[in-house]
């Protein structure tokens, strides 16, 4: 087998341990330096290791490279400070208007607020987004609609932006199947006397367009309303009234032989279980930074083991949770029948005010979005 | 759980019972009851290993009482024996029904995501009406302190206000026995008294409820009304805790001698 090796390394040559170890610096000037070929026997027991002479400085430019930008240490760092609840979760006080509407509501206007978008006039998309806005800021603590807005509004405004100017700014790669009309020697398509212009805004190689500006909308208004209609209703419901909700939506499946007390129990028992595995993955990463490993020390397969061990530690921790549960739930009575094992959703009854308000409000806001395309052109 | 073995005469070494506290009781007024019980396991070469070896004890009806001994000595595993987790290899074990068991780790316990529908989770074999179930579900968090937590995500919750919720929950099937495998252990030195006192008040305002608790703190025997001290899968001590704990102490006290001399 052939080596070829930089003549300002060391080596040491061990014949007990196979890995080869490299620094990640290079050689000052790679080209003018000669190439020795050395010749040696197989390598299945040997140990090389290099290092670099104290007389060769690395390079400018290698210094203004960034260096850990990802490493192990920070991963495992930032998983075992992470915070152990999961987005989104319920807040049971200060009790607001959205807390006393009927579970069954609440999931039909996050259906209505995913369709809607996709089929309404621009302005309509603006004003749901408005909405949901003012909505979020009356409903939720102050600490918690200021992160959420602001996440939720930046991701939805950088898709604006790329779709928006992406949609019509990319040229066409083929060529268009009708010739252009002054090449057939017609005159040019009049200007609209109403001012109407395709191209809304250009700057550069980048042009907004009428098509761009209506994918962008829709694009970014789905967004938005996705993830802050599901915040809404997931902080102002408990999951199991979403699981109870669900339920009553589920039942005429269950004539067509849908098991949906066996849905229902699996669904709360998993958002149950989403917390623990949320904990255990925190805490066994926080268990590994703990012990201070010096990961410059270690090989990359000896970081990659590391990780196995940190994987497999989780998920044997996961089983056993699993297991304990399981003999939980039998020593509390259940005897593995979901549909005879009656699970108790909650107490909190829902208001007629607010489940009449939020009626009339979701009727109005699809009959609006319906008569959108009419009225508004 | 009723399980009918050869029953073999058989004693703790020590049985330091006052009158009052046993003779006095006739053998239907014992909550608990175990008579030569062995549990034992196969390992992974086929040998069998003794867990539990001849256990023998009484525990009497409405009192609060602790199982002790240091790791490893076979308590939690007695306790599932007598919850009917674990079958015994021999012996005669007889438990008052209907009774609960509460896990060491609450995250074991606790199955549902809301505390109130975890409280309400071992009612749903009952076939009970809603108000009914809230009454009970109330009554149960009011006796351990956390009735303002109805509404709460169960991961939100410190360990000691878990622990207060899987006894809620065991509370919430009015068992007449309460089987309590060391509550404590994950718990700082406020949680640890909270819990206690949840368990006493609780016996205290229904009639008729025994606990037994496991435990390995020594300063938790002051609030117990008897105690059983284990070591190496024996009962080796049964009877009042005061006793217990001076007969610890003494051990303690000849083993700190032993090392210094």
């Amino acid at each position: 087998m052939n080596i070829q090796i930089h003549p300002t390394a060391n080596f040491t040559l061990s014949s007990r341990n196979p890995r080869i170890f490299f620094l990640p610096q290079f050689p000052p000037n790679p080209q003018k330096i000669p190439k020795h070929t050395y010749t040696t026997k197989p390598l299945f027991k040997t140990l090389i290791k290099c290092s670099q002479t104290s007389d060769s400085d690395p390079p400018k430019w290698d210094k203004l490279l960034p260096k850990n930008i990802i490493s192990a240490d920070k991963i495992l760092r930032s998983i075992a400070g992470a915070t152990s609840s999961p987005i989104c979760q319920f807040i049971s006080s200060p009790t607001t208007f959205l807390h006393s509407v009927d579970p069954r509501i609440k999931l039909a206007w996050l259906l209505v607020l995913v369709v809607i978008p996709a089929r309404t006039h621009i302005y309509m998309r603006f004003g749901l987004i408005t909405f949901l806005a003012t909505l979020s800021v009356w409903i939720l603590p102050r600490q918690v609609w200021v992160d959420q807005l602001g996440r939720t509004a930046l991701l939805s405004g950088i898709l604006f932006l790329m779709v928006g100017l992406g949609a019509d700014s990319v040229p066409m790669v083929v060529q268009s199947r009708t010739p252009p009309p002054s090449m057939m020697g017609l005159p040019n398509i009049p200007p609209s006397f109403d001012g109407y212009s395709y191209l809304l805004f250009k700057l550069g190689p980048l042009q907004l367009t009428r098509k761009g500006l209506s994918l962008a909308s829709t694009t970014a208004c789905l967004t938005f309303s996705i993830f802050q209609s599901a915040s809404l209703c997931l902080t102002t419901t408990t999951p199991e009234q979403l699981a109870f909700a669900l339920q009553w939506f589920m039942k005429p499946l269950a004539y067509v032989g849908v098991p949906v007390a066996e849905v229902i129990l699996t669904l709360l028992l998993s958002l149950r279980f989403i917390n623990l595995v949320f904990d255990e993955v925190r805490i066994v990463a926080l268990g590994i930074v703990s012990r201070r490993i010096n990961w410059k020390h270690l090989a990359t397969m000896e970081t990659v083991d590391v990780f196995f061990t940190y994987i497999r530690r989780i998920f044997k921790n996961i089983f056993n949770h699993a297991e304990q549960i399981t003999q939980a739930m039998t020593v509390r009575g259940f005897r593995g029948d979901s549909s005879s094992h009656k699970i108790y959703f909650s107490s909190s009854s829902s208001a007629p005010i607010p489940n009449m308000v939020s009626l009339v409000t979701l009727v109005g806001l699809i009959g609006a979005a319906a008569l959108s395309e009419y009225i508004l052109i | 759980m009723n399980i009918r073995a050869p029953i073999y005469a058989s004693t703790p070494r020590y049985s330091n019972l006052t009158t009052r506290n046993y003779n006095a009781i006739g053998a239907d007024n014992y909550a608990i009851e175990s008579r030569s019980v062995s549990y034992s396991i196969k390992n992974e070469r086929g040998k069998v290993v003794p867990i539990i070896k001849d256990c023998s004890l009484n525990i009497p009806s409405g009192q609060f009482w602790m199982l002790l001994g240091p790791n490893g000595c076979g308590k939690s595993t007695l306790l599932k024996i007598l919850a009917g987790l674990l079958s015994p290899t021999d012996g005669f074990v007889y438990v008052r029904k209907p009774r609960s068991y509460v896990f060491q780790n609450p995250d074991h316990q606790v199955v549902m995501p809301t505390v109130e529908a975890d409280v309400a989770f071992g009612l749903g074999r009952f076939n009970l009406t809603n108000d009914e179930t809230k009454l009970r579900v109330a009554k149960a968090l009011t006796a351990v302190g956390m009735y303002d937590y109805l509404q709460r995500p169960v991961q939100t919750l410190s360990g000691g206000q878990k622990q207060r919720v899987a006894i809620a929950g065991a509370l919430v099937e009015q068992c007449k026995v309460l089987l309590l495998d060391e509550l404590t252990t994950f718990l700082d030195e406020t949680d640890q008294l909270g819990v206690i006192k949840a368990v006493k008040n609780t016996l205290s305002s229904s009639e008729d409820v025994t606990a037994l608790w496991v435990t390995h703190r020594l300063e938790e025997l002051e609030y117990a009304d008897g105690a059983v001290y284990m070591e190496d899968g024996k009962v080796v001590m049964h009877g009042e805790p005061s006793v217990i704990m001076d007969s610890i102490e003494a051990r303690k006290a000849s083993y700190t001698d032993n090392i210094n001399s």
